[in-house]
């Protein structure tokens, strides 16, 4: 094999987006930061999303911005959970100190899942079907990371 | 369906880090896959591609394939996703009437980007990549644990997959070398470096650097070409919602979809007694299971109990799969092609004796929420 050449070992590109959060979001992150769990209900089907949706994809329906709004307690309970000893958001896929346990939990009245970090779980004490609630950031900022992760009941 | 025939087709070998330029490959895939057809530039009408912007580090990153891939001055468009989608575009393209030859190919070099973390700028810009627990790992993680826990499958055999496939993989010369391994045992496997658990690394299909491409051509034409065509008289797709927390990823509703649209077009009845040879795209050893239960091999859960190996009652990956090497958008125009290859008689090591009807796969998103699946049949 010859050498190998790398031209530009570093093909760092650097372009700032602005996503535009959209008004369902926003009133779930202006929640977040009170620290309450809202989501928004299909008028057709019923189901309960959380984060809130503007469109149900399976009933092609717009979920009315002024309606349909649910106030959710902040327990749920766990569907699927797995352990990595990665960091996912590495460009070198470096490992993290210890491995992190990602949950998916289902809000208590909701159809969704949320993906977060489980808490202060040991591997062997991860049940599926547990009940689990919110761990809160103290300082919250309305964005995802005001939820820290979720508990053991 | 009308009859479009596959009459050549070729793949660069397999390398991690293939430590050459990627439109030297390009170009060796595309005019390798004339070259097994007898024909030359002049020949091709429209060329279908397959690449990624954010994988290929620039955008419209086919603005540069055009002479590689056999563009210059033709008919030349792309498709961001899977190569096997490209050949949709392709079959289309041949299908309008408007054409006589269409070059297909697609491929990328995982060498030269973080991989992983290029799948978690997938997720949801304003949800999901701020707390960066969700790449394609971590998804497979739930999708197999999903899937175990529905059905009571245990680790054990969905390392079988991984051990049947890097076996497999040895057979095939093509195949990434760091994913043959004919000794390879169930505990390696199980023992190997956990990625997200309960996935290990070596049911992980490597993400890697390579190139395919296929020919496509109306029927009457196919025949002038080749004596030995492979017509496509099937293809079904499909498409699940992307929020996993939404989705049952214990089996795939998609698939499922996707292979009854399929085998509807193609007259299969029975896909078990009436399909040859299997060739799935499978990210991980436990989406071959889940992927083959929604295609109707067995019932759900039950994957694991047939006998997929070559010679077995539904060989499935005999070239190794996508465990045998998983260049980003060729994998699936890889299935295509080897399932060309069994239909042929071409399968040099790893063939399925007398296989007449094959079926080939291709996936795109986290937990292939989009699949696609084709049904092939041999000229003769």
């Amino acid at each position: 094999m010859n050498e190998k050449v790398i031209v530009a070992n570093k093909g760092l590109i650097r372009a700032d987006f602005n996503f535009w959060v959209g008004r369902y979001l926003d009133k779930f992150y202006d929640n977040l930061e009170n620290k309450k769990i809202v989501g928004n209900t299909c008028p057709k089907c019923g189901d309960v999303f959380v984060p809130p949706r503007k469109i149900c994809g399976k009933c092609n329906e717009v979920i009315p911005l002024e309606e349909n709004w649910v106030d959710l307690p902040e327990t749920g309970i766990l569907i699927n959970y797995t352990i990595t000893p990665y960091k996912v958001n590495d460009r070198a896929f470096r490992k993290v100190k210890k491995p992190q346990t990602i949950g998916m939990i289902q809000i208590d009245g909701s159809n969704t899942a949320l993906i977060y970090r489980l808490l202060n779980l040991e591997p062997d004490n991860i049940k599926l079907g547990m009940k689990l609630k919110v761990e809160w950031e103290e300082n919250t900022k309305g964005d995802p990371s005001d939820i820290r992760g979720f508990m053991k009941i | 369906m009308e009859k479009v025939g596959i009459v050549g087709y070729n793949q660069v070998k397999l390398y991690s880090d293939a430590n050459y330029g990627r439109y030297e490959m390009i170009f060796e895939a595309v005019r390798g896959a004339l070259d097994s057809a007898g024909l030359k530039k002049k020949d091709i009408t429209t060329v279908v591609s397959a690449t990624n912007d954010y994988y290929d580090g620039r955008t419209i990153s086919n603005a540069l394939t055009v002479e590689p891939g056999g563009g210059y001055l033709a008919d030349e468009s792309k498709v961001e996703m899977d190569g096997a989608h490209a050949v949709l575009y392709g079959l289309m393209r041949i299908l309008s009437g408007n054409h006589k030859l269409a070059v297909v190919w697609g491929g990328s070099m995982a060498s030269s980007f973080p991989y992983h973390t290029a799948r978690l700028y997938e997720t949801d810009p304003i949800w999901e990549r701020p707390l960066a627990y969700v790449n394609d790992i971590t998804s497979a993680g739930f999708q197999m644990r999903a899937y175990m826990e529905k059905f009571g499958v245990s680790a054990e055999d969905i390392a079988k997959i991984a051990v049947k496939n890097r076996k497999n993989a040895a057979k095939n010369q093509l195949a990434l070398v760091e994913a043959q391994n004919p000794n390879l045992t169930v505990k390696d496997v199980l023992e190997s470096e956990i990625y997200a658990d309960p996935v290990t690394e070596l049911m992980v299909a490597q993400p890697c650097d390579g190139v395919a491409a296929l020919l496509l051509a109306p029927e009457k034409q196919a025949l002038k070409i080749t004596d030995n065509p492979v017509w496509v008289i099937g293809v079904g797709y499909n498409q699940e919602t992307y929020y996993l927390g939404e989705r049952d990823l214990s089996s795939s509703k998609s698939m499922e979809l996707a292979s009854k649209m399929a085998f509807n077009a193609a007259g299969v009845k029975n896909p078990l007694s009436e399909i040859d040879v299997a060739e799935l795209f499978e990210a991980y050893a436990h989406e071959e299971l889940i992927l083959s239960e929604a295609i109707g091999f067995t019932e759900k859960g039950k994957g694991a109990s047939l006998s997929s190996e070559i010679g077995g009652d539904m060989p499935i990956n005999p070239s190794g799969g996508a465990l045998g090497g998983n260049p980003p958008c060729a994998t699936g125009l890889i299935r295509i092609i080897e399932a060309v290859k069994q239909l042929r008689g071409e399968a040099n090591g790893y063939q399925v004796k007398g296989a007449e009807k094959a079926i080939a796969s291709g996936q795109i998103g986290l937990c292939a929420q989009n699949n696609i699946l084709y049904v092939l049949e041999g000229g003769n």
